[in-house]
């Protein structure tokens, strides 16, 4: 056999390996629900409950940070964090927790939100309503 | 019904928006020109090529034109100009004004045409025969590029997205129905703080020259294809395609060393889609050119010549796909949004796909490739392996950030791998290793043919001398904690280090011409040796210890306890130093924390003593964004940035000085009474407070003390953490009537009254207040120290040089022949 044949073998084997690692480290998108049924990490696409308590006093742990997410079909959960409370959490509805389930909570080891570089929602509407009525 | 808007300058806005659709026109009228003057077979008719030269230089002008209505309008704050509302203010310094030009996706595109308009100028002026096919493929590239800008509605849907739109046309407010709205709108949103950094202002023009100039390569190639020319076009290009990638790596570099100095998630890398989109490229185009120099000295490897360099500006285009059109959304934190140019930037890629692809395939039977095989022992068979396992690696690169890209096509429900970083990191290290140790040993094949015996001999003889090397380093340094594949990629680093310095030695002494690529390498190896050591074995400085306990199997899950809470003026022991939060300094709108560090010796003393200022800065549009603060030393640095501090703590900053005379007794505990003699010393939870003296003749402001009135002052020394403060509490009688006033000391949390005189004992009674730990100022804060992190800056240095001595090498070649 040709060298040029085996090490196209070898490629086209390495190339199929890279897109099976891929697929079988790909996490999932799921809800509270599949999280509760499930031990492995998932992703949980939800909005954070602003009426519900946040947690986060960093004179009694600064590493820990703990709130309330509903997830896309209603569920909600107590959220866990092992960390600070993110900077513009406050500001954000609509995050990601990458995580799983721990005796009813969410621990969290990863919450996305989008960067506030990037996140160009124009307020401009606030911004000129609260103009007018100061008028 | 229309308003007669007041206060509006139309006319920047009218006159970019004329060039841009100039702008547009001549780049498609160029196209066209050097299409036609391309196929012409009559070689005296030289009419095509100076309409499309006209088209061309028309375009760069038009180019120029729109970047300075658009710098006109953000420099004069034209609010009424949407782009500038978004992106800048009045209070930004000129310097950043520039860094707010490309902050949106109209200005990033506008920096590409630029670019791309300086090169097509270039390549008029010296590709010569070239020009036509060349210019041809740069003026399509160009002509879509402007239609990124041109913001029009043809049949319904908007085209392209125009930085020159006005607020009220970007925006749907009831404020806009008034004649003078421009009025209330007194100022813009502002730059982010975290763009506010001077590797802002060069890195994006640094990455776009890069994309940008990823196209020349291409173009030639295509030009190569198209004009049956298959052998020729290689040689022209090798320049083009080193400069690209060295370009585009600077850019990559500079961008890290952005984020290293200005984000917070601790670190330079983080495999995020964005900086892959970067990445991507790159690694086939440094792939494409290797093979181009097989191609140019054997013969060998033409059609993965061809198509490496087709595929990397296709892969430039795609990676501008994926940041730019929204498709990444939750799973990248730095893409852009959607502008509703989604389709618009699938068409882009698909054009340049269709070009590449059928030119590859009707030319595929004509195409110059060898049916001898390589020898085994040659350079040309693995310089060729290498290339391929660094497509191989950025193919690795693109299935994963693609995830969203399947899941649209395939309408499946994929979430990305939850720890992606790890996954990357092992990957990438595997084809590092075996592209590290190849960029050696190809140094000891030759061309051709080599002798096998002292092949062998040399490449052993070396890899044990790195072995030796590695297993030095790998121990000194902890990297042998990490997985295995990290401590071969060190081996093959070191290897081709080695190697390359040999033949770097060489070149001194007489074959000077090959020491761009060993001096290339040699940075490559450097920054392989530097991204494993400081992010394979940075250590959080500030692990917590404290807090509460919430189980060990939680524990087990999150073990990063990272940060750590410090109370103002309490040191607390972090790793090696004694850390303490001292004070704030504001210098607006930026409110820096100064953290004290001290390195003590066995005996308590000190060895050496900084202080950081890591800052945070409250922003309207962001909110509270935070840049770290770096130790810079030769062999390491020590990284540290405010996770969080307390908003009253920012407040308290910014009305430093303004003494509040309200009753504030809640913020504290309940005090306790003390009855103290003068030279008494009483303890408290912190230290302790000496009674000194009593001043006699104290003095309140604006109260003046007559003759009748008494007025007592307790001069009071107290000593906390280390730390000596001065109060004067004051007692008095004024009209009959029993005043005290008391002193705060906000550093240590104290506030104290001197409440009582006791003459029968001649002793004074000192109230003292103790604020409870929450109410007193803190930060929380995260430390890192990353090790020999230096050894990737001088690595991409090195690189650097080693591309511009090749291009020079390349250029030289270039006349010659």
């Amino acid at each position: 056999m040709k060298k040029s044949s085996i090490f196209g073998i070898i490629t086209i084997a390495v190339a199929i390996a890279i897109i099976i690692c891929t697929y079988g480290s790909a996490s999932t998108y799921g809800t509270f629900k599949d999280a509760d049924n499930n031990s492995g990490e998932l992703h949980i696409i939800g909005h954070i409950d602003k009426q519900k308590e946040m947690e986060y006093d960093a004179t009694k742990d600064a590493n820990y940070f703990s709130f309330y997410m509903r997830d896309t079909i209603g569920n909600e959960r107590k959220v866990v964090y092992t960390g600070t409370k993110p900077e513009d959490f406050d500001r954000t509805d609509k995050i990601v927790l990458v995580g799983q389930m721990n005796k009813g909570e969410f621990h969290a080891s990863h919450i996305l939100m989008k960067c506030p570089s990037k996140y160009t929602q124009d307020k401009l509407e606030v911004k000129a309503d609260t103009k007018k009525a100061s008028i | 019904m229309t308003i007669d808007y007041q206060g509006e300058h139309l006319l920047p806005g009218h006159l970019g928006q004329f060039f841009i659709v100039l702008a547009f026109g001549s780049a498609l009228f160029s196209a066209i020109s050097y299409y036609f003057a391309t196929t012409n077979t009559n070689k005296l008719d030289t009419s095509w090529l100076y309409m499309g030269r006209i088209g061309y230089f028309l375009n760069s002008v038009s180019v120029i034109g729109i970047g300075a209505c658009l710098f006109y309008i953000i420099y004069s704050n034209l609010f009424e100009y949407h782009y500038a509302w978004e992106h800048s203010s009045r209070t930004l310094p000129v310097y950043y004004i520039i860094s707010s030009f490309w902050e949106g996706q109209e200005g990033s595109f506008w920096l590409w045409g630029f670019w791309q308009a300086v090169l097509g100028n270039i390549l008029i002026w010296r590709a010569k025969s070239w020009e036509k096919p060349v210019l041809t493929v740069i003026a399509v590239s160009q002509t879509l590029l402007a239609s990124m800008l041109l913001g029009v509605e043809i049949f319904g849907s908007r085209i392209g997205s125009s930085p020159f739109i006005l607020l009220r046309q970007a925006m749907d407010a009831p404020i806009f129905s008034r004649p003078e709205y421009l009025s209330y709108v007194k100022d813009g949103n502002g730059l982010n703080p975290l763009l506010q950094n001077y590797w802002m202002v060069i890195h994006p023009p640094t990455l776009f020259l890069g994309f940008a100039s990823m196209i020349v390569p291409f173009a030639y190639a295509v030009a190569g294809l198209w004009q049956k020319r298959y052998k020729e076009w290689v040689q022209p290009a090798i320049s083009y395609a080193l400069f690209a990638v060295m370009v585009l790596g600077t850019g990559v570099i500079m961008g890290s060393l952005w984020a290293y100095e200005s984000l917070n998630f601790g670190g330079y890398w983080a495999w995020d889609p964005v900086e892959n989109a970067a990445l991507i490229p790159w690694l086939t185009l440094i792939g494409a050119v290797h093979v181009m120099i097989v191609y140019k000295n054997t013969g060998h490897a033409y059609f993965t010549a061809t198509f490496l360099t087709l595929i990397s500006f296709v892969l430039v285009l795609y990676a501008s796909f994926l940041t730019r059109s929204g498709i990444l959304g939750e799973t990248s934190v730095h893409a852009f949004t959607d502008l509703g140019m989604f389709w618009h930037l699938v068409v882009d890629v698909v054009v340049f796909a269709i070009i590449a692809a059928t030119l590859l395939i009707i030319r595929f039977k004509e195409m110059p490739i060898s049916k001898k095989e390589e020898d085994t022992y040659s350079r040309e068979f693995w310089m060729f392996v290498g290339s391929v396992f660094l497509a191989l690696s950025c193919l690795q690169l693109v299935v994963v950030t693609s995830i969203p890209v399947w899941n649209a096509i395939f309408k499946t429900n994929i979430a990305p791998p939850s720890n992606p970083v790890t996954l990357y990191n092992v990957f990438q290290a595997g084809f590092a290793v075996v592209v590290t140790l190849l960029t050696g040993v190809t140094q000891f094949l030759k061309y051709k043919k080599t002798d096998i015996t002292r092949f062998f001999i040399s490449t052993i003889l070396y890899l044990v001398f790195a072995a030796v090397i590695t297993g030095v380093i790998v121990y000194l340094t902890g990297v042998y904690k990490l997985k295995f594949v990290f401590i071969l990629v060190m081996l093959g680093a070191i290897y081709s280090i080695l190697v390359n310095g040999k033949v770097l030695a060489d070149a001194f002494k007489g074959k000077i011409k090959l020491a761009g690529s060993a001096v290339a390498h040699i940075g490559f190896g450097l920054i392989m040796v530097g991204a494993l050591i400081s992010a394979g074995t940075s250590n959080v400085v500030s692990q917590n210890t404290s807090g509460m306990d919430y189980g060990a199997d939680f524990d087990k899950a999150n073990n990063s306890r990272e940060n750590v809470m410090l109370y103002k003026n309490v040191p607390i022991k972090m790793g090696d130093y004694t850390v303490t939060y001292v004070g704030d300094s504001i210098s607006a709108p930026n409110h820096y924390f100064k953290v004290d560090y001290k390195l003590l010796d066995g005996n308590g003393n000190i060895k050496e003593e900084f202080i950081l200022k890591p800052n945070s800065q409250y922003n309207n549009k962001m909110g509270l964004v935070s840049s770290p603060d770096t130790k810079h030393y030769l062999f390491h640095d020590l990284y540290t940035h405010i996770s969080m501090a307390p908003l009253n703590v920012m407040q308290a900053g910014m009305d430093l000085g303004h003494d509040q005379e309200t009753n504030d007794d809640a913020n504290y505990n309940a005090p306790i009474a003390h009855d103290m003699a003068v030279g008494d010393t009483i303890q408290y939870r912190d230290g302790y407070i000496i009674l000194e003296k009593l001043n006699k003749d104290a003095h309140v402001q604006n109260i003046p003390v007559t003759a009748n009135d008494v007025a007592v002052g307790a001069d009071l020394k107290v000593v906390s953490h280390g730390i000596t403060y001065q109060a004067e509490p004051v007692y008095m009688v004024k009209n009959g009537s029993v005043f005290d006033f008391a002193r705060k000391i906000d550093d240590a949390g104290l506030k104290l009254r001197l409440t009582k005189i006791i003459p029968e004992k001649n002793k004074f009674e000192i109230m003292v207040y103790d604020q409870p730990e929450g109410k007193r100022p803190y930060i929380v804060m995260r430390a890192i120290n990353f090790p020999f992190i230096n050894f990737l800056w001088t690595g991409t240095l090195i690189m650097i040089i080693g591309f511009l001595l090749s291009i020079f090498r390349r250029n030289k070649e270039l006349k010659t022949v």
